[in-house]
């Protein structure tokens, strides 16, 4: 996107502003600026969504028949590990992440990130740690293959890879940290005059809340994997029954980051729907009020219902009931969401582009892992779903035609303004049509294959399990392949699209429901130099 | 879209085709074969039918809205934003729903974790890549692991297709066998590291957590053989540990159980054998127990599982070698607890002499009884066992004032240190016997409790025998200030007691 701003800046005359990128290379590594480093986040995190989809297909492979064909059962164990860790930590995360960075301070009307040089820092450390986790995979003894939770006694039988896994989270949480603290202290402080917290955009709010939910979270994930390390080299046995410790405590601590880390995930998904679905519904967004308080509801219960995940370690018959009813409770915000968004649709005047299908797929797809997540809510019930492909199905219908189709949708959405250029709408739709039927291929009939009683994480099934399988292989394929399309698109609109001038607004009457749509396409380097005067409100 | 129907169409067709050759494409949860699993298929069936309603309600009006409320049809946005009345309402009846969800799950919950009662109990212990299991009512004990069918057609590139192979990865080489229509208690706990035992028949899974003792139960209704699998990730072959259970009537059950003793007490013989017969035993048992990791060749995986081959401990004092096979270290389990004696003969003396190892000496049998020392040859413990308890007249009738003349005695030396001498407790800490409800209630909770502790209470049941535990359960409620005025024998103390 370089030549994009560099191009900018010949083209509008009205950016008197003197200070311009550096040039080359440099102005990638010591930049400091917003949107550079957004750049360079929604970059990385396409090049990651690859390289953990490229590990997602070695595991649809390997399961495309029974009996064991391309991998070793250990090599496998590490691709399911390092897709997950991946594209958590590499993908989906630095995502959100890279539209923060472009978004915030355009919707907020301020010039920049409040700490642009640690916004530098936070980005090259995800890099590094990145690298570091993607290295074990050519250390003796192979990656982590314990699956991303890390759970011990097995993880510590990981081979020279432990202790650099551990050192990659650490320099993983430092920069989550680092980005989410710039985030919050971004939107406490830079804020145009008259932009209260009630009018921000829904974007920003989700970030807001989602900014303290990382920062709540990450130390613990620190501390846990710390336990481990010290467990495995310096002889204490926080997690070994034989020293005194408890492999259980593991568990309750890695889930009280771990819940809430899948709302990281999805409250910036739910803010980037809530923004577009009103644009092409030509209407204000349903409940404003009501979506603030549900997002900051489901933040307050991700804390307190981690043990749905330990239904089956043996917890006390009081913890089993508590955290089946607190669990419960989540569908309570969540279904107030889902409601606004039907009723912001409702008596809309709707257009279907690109951004506005995959947002529509996402609420409805969404929504159906939101019901099997509700039905394991139900612990009785869990004691059969617990480990098996439901889960599998489950978790991916809530991360990937939500999270991924959101990232999509926000892709289509900005990609004209970030560059200045409109993608081409015919291959941004068949890339839709292809992956939303791809999706339901790959992943639908693993709540069959889960009930039916194949576990998750085996690279070998009984052969009862194979046609579903296979099918869910065939729909892997598939929407692996579409995501090229993606990707072409991407670089296509990068270098000029269709040709066709986009306006300010892109979208018809984008401005009434974001400030970002009163700059130029592309904006100026320094987004506000001055604030704005009129604050929209059509989205509160 | 053109080519996305093409694509469907093309999909469909594959799918039939596929259906058609072996047709199985279960799409449920099975309904099984317990009182429990049957619970939790109506419960499931019950929330899968409320999730599909709200589904159906709220795509219904999603895709009304989409379908009319579209500007090429010339429909022209309203501008509202909020109503709260319907707010209120879509946060209050997914609320009403909930509620109706979690009160049919509380029970379910309450059935699946009653433990109470159980007329025998089997202790499963999950190892790396093996369940074992422990008969506590009659000592039977075995290993059971996947069947050497599949085994050998899982390997990369073994060329066997599993569809020929017999219930390919479900299958084991011992399974469980248990009695229909008895309530039986599984007791779960792990080795190296956690599993969870699984069989979906049964309606259930637990984890098995080294240093945890977890509980589960059931009752099979139908006689048959049901599979399952490890449902924990527990390292590389964690898809190969199969679950088997076998139901069975209770006099087929019977005899199962007396020719397995049989077979047991068979495989305690420690008689010499040939170096030769050594040797070629021992190929079988590593290819059973050692393969798996440090490979058919024996030449390990680097950096995880050392090779055996050119092994300076294999290569080394021939003691020293059966110690760390025997006790273990690291992720090697101790397999003295695995195998017998003439097996770790087997494969020591194979390790020595094969896999490019030329060592050329052997281990007997009964050089390995002697490493295990007393403590670690089960057989003389359970032996023990038997003649320490044939000193206790069990059946004798004891008269009240004997029972209470011995009970005091067992007081003193078992209870009196934690509720005190005279049955006061300590406040908040030991609770006391002297008015308690308990000891003046019914005489089968106290026994139950006694013999199964609780929170800080020890199991009794364990540590004393039946004319001790009868004794003190008549001294409690006859003397420390109750009077109750009821006793129980040692004989009908004795089935109610938690078994070793």
């Amino acid at each position: 996107m370089s030549a994009v701003v560099a191009e900018h800046e010949h083209d509008h005359e009205h950016d008197h502003h003197d200070h311009g990128p550096a040039k080359g290379i440099l102005r990638w590594i010591i930049t400091t600026n917003h949107k550079d480093i957004g750049t360079l986040y929604l970059l990385f995190a396409l090049v990651m969504f690859f390289v953990g989809g490229a590990m997602a297909m070695v595991i649809r492979a390997e399961l495309f028949e029974p009996g064991m064909q391309f991998v070793e059962p250990q090599f496998f164990n590490s691709m399911t590990t390092m897709h997950a860790l991946v594209m958590v930590f590499g993908a989906v995360m630095p995502a959100f992440v890279g539209l923060a960075n472009w978004m915030i301070p355009m919707m907020i009307g301020a010039p920049d990130m409040a700490l642009p040089r640690m916004n530098n820092m936070s980005f090259w450390m995800l890099v590094a740690g990145v690298l570091l986790l993607a290295s074990t995979l050519f250390m003796e003894g192979g990656a982590p293959a314990s699956g991303w939770t890390l759970y011990p006694p097995l993880v510590l039988q990981t081979g020279k890879a432990l202790p650099f896994a551990v050192f990659s989270v650490h320099l993983l949480g430092v920069s989550s940290i680092m980005g989410a603290i710039n985030i919050i202290a971004t939107i406490f402080n830079m804020r145009a005059p008259g932009m209260t917290l009630m009018k921000m955009p829904l974007f920003v709010w989700t970030w807001l809340i989602t900014g303290f939910l990382l920062v709540a979270i990450m130390p613990v994930f620190a501390g846990a994997v710390t336990m481990l390390l010290t467990d495995r080299f310096f002889d204490t046995s926080f997690f070994d029954a034989a020293g005194g410790g408890d492999p259980v405590l593991y568990q309750h601590i890695f889930w009280f980051f771990g819940h809430p880390e899948v709302y990281v995930m999805i409250l910036p998904t739910f803010g980037v729907a809530s923004t577009i679905i009103p644009v092409f519904a030509r209407k204000p967004l349903f409940g404003y009020s009501s979506m603030v308080y549900a997002t900051a509801a489901i933040a307050f219960l991700s804390f307190i219902v981690w043990a749905h995940h330990m239904f089956t370690v043996g917890l006390p018959m009081a913890g089993e009931l508590y955290f089946m009813y607190a669990t419960m409770l989540i569908a309570i915000p969540t279904g107030v969401k889902v409601f606004n968004w039907t009723a912001t649709m409702w008596k809309g005047s709707m257009t279907f582009e690109t951004p506005m299908l995959f947002s529509i797929a996402f609420v409805v797809l969404f929504t159906m892992g939101g019901l099997t997540g509700l039905m394991m809510s139900v612990a009785p019930l869990d004691f059969q779903y617990h480990d098996t492909y439901f889960i599998v199905a489950h978790f991916h219908y809530t991360l990937v035609p939500a999270s991924v189709f959101i990232l999509m949708a926000a892709g289509y959405y900005w990609l004209p303004k970030w560059t200045g250029h409109m993608y081409d709408e015919k291959i941004g739709k068949l890339h839709f049509w292809l992956s939303a039927v791809s999706v339901n291929i790959l992943f639908f009939p693993q709540h069959f294959l889960g009930l039916a009683g194949m576990p998750r994480r085996i690279p070998d099934y009984a052969v009862q399990f194979a046609d579903w399988n296979m099918i869910s292989s065939i729909g892997g394929f598939i929407f692996g392949a579409s995501q090229l399309l993606f990707l072409y698109i991407v670089i296509h609109t990068i270098k000029g699209g269709t040709g066709e001038k986009v306006t300010d607004e892109v979208w018809e009457d984008a401005a009434k429901h974001g400030l970002e749509w009163t700059l130029p396409s592309p904006p100026p380097y320094h987004s506000f130099t001055t604030p704005p005067t009129i604050i929209p409100t059509e989205h509160i | 879209m053109k080519k996305t129907k093409q694509l469907i169409a093309c999909l469909t067709l594959m799918a039939i085709g596929l259906g058609s050759a072996h047709a199985d494409y279960a799409l449920n949860l099975m309904q099984g074969v317990t009182q429990v699993s049957n619970d939790l298929y109506d419960l499931h069936m019950l929330i899968l039918w409320i999730c599909v309603f709200i589904g159906a309600g709220v795509f219904g009006v999603m895709f009304y809205s989409i379908y009319h409320h579209r500007k090429s049809k010339g429909h022209v946005a309203e501008q509202f934003h909020e109503n709260t009345t319907i707010e209120i309402i879509w946060t209050i009846i997914p609320t009403l729903i909930l509620i109706g969800m979690a009160i049919p799950a509380t029970k379910a919950m309450l059935e699946l974790d009653d433990v109470k009662e159980a007329q025998m109990s089997i202790k499963v212990t999950g190892w790396q890549w093996k369940w074992e299991y422990e008969y506590l009512d009659n000592g039977i004990h075995f290993f059971s692991s996947l069947d050497e069918a599949s085994n050998k057609a899982r390997q990369v590139g073994s060329g066997v297709d599993p569809r020929s192979v017999p219930h390919y990865l479900l299958n084991v080489d011992k399974p469980l066998v248990v009695p229909v229509k008895t309530k039986i208690r599984f007791l779960y706990t792990a080795a190296d590291v956690i599993h969870s035992w699984w069989v979906p028949d049964l309606g259930w899974k637990k984890d098995a957590i080294p240093g945890y003792v977890n509980e589960a139960w059931t009752s099979v209704d139908k006689p048959g053989t049901y599979r399952g699998q490890c449902t924990e990730l527990c390292g590389k072959d964690h898809a190969f540990m199969p679950i088997v259970v076998i139901a069975m009537e209770k006099p087929d059950y019977d005899a199962w159980v007396k020719k397995t003793k049989d077979e047991l007490a068979k495989a305690n013989d420690v008689s010499d054998l040939s170096h030769d017969e050594l040797v070629a035993k021992g190929a079988e048992v590593y290819a059973k127990n050692c393969s798996s990791c440090h490979l058919p060749g024996g030449e390990g995986v680097p950096g995880a599982f050392p090779a055996i081959s050119g092994s300076a401990l294999v290569n080394g004092d021939i003691n020293a070698q059966a110690n760390l096979i025997l006790n273990g270290k690291g992720m090697m389990p101790a397999f003295g607890k695995m195998l017998n004696a003439t097996e770790l003969a087997q494969v020591i003396t194979y390790t020595r002499n094969a896999l490019g190892n030329k060592k050329g000496d052997e281990i007997q049998p009964k050089a390995i009884q002697a490493l295990q020392g007393g403590t670690a040859v089960v057989e003389s413990k359970a032996a023990e066992a038997p003649k320490e308890a044939a000193k206790v007249d069990v059946k004798a009738k004891l008269s009240k004032d004997e029972l209470l003349a011995k009970g005091k005695e067992v007081y003193a030396a078992s209870c009196a240190s934690c509720h005190q001498a005279d049955g006061a407790g300590m406040a908040g800490t030991f609770p006391a016997i002297t008015g308690s409800k308990l000891v003046t209630g019914d005489i089968k909770n106290q026994v139950a409790l006694m013999s199964n502790g609780k929170g800080m209470m020890p199991a009794f049941g364990t540590m004393l025998n039946p004319v001790d535990f009868a004794a003190v359960v008549t001294y409690t409620r006859n003397a420390l200030g109750n009077k109750v005025g009821d006793m129980i024998q040692p004989a009908d103390v004795q089935p109610l007691l938690a078994k070793k």
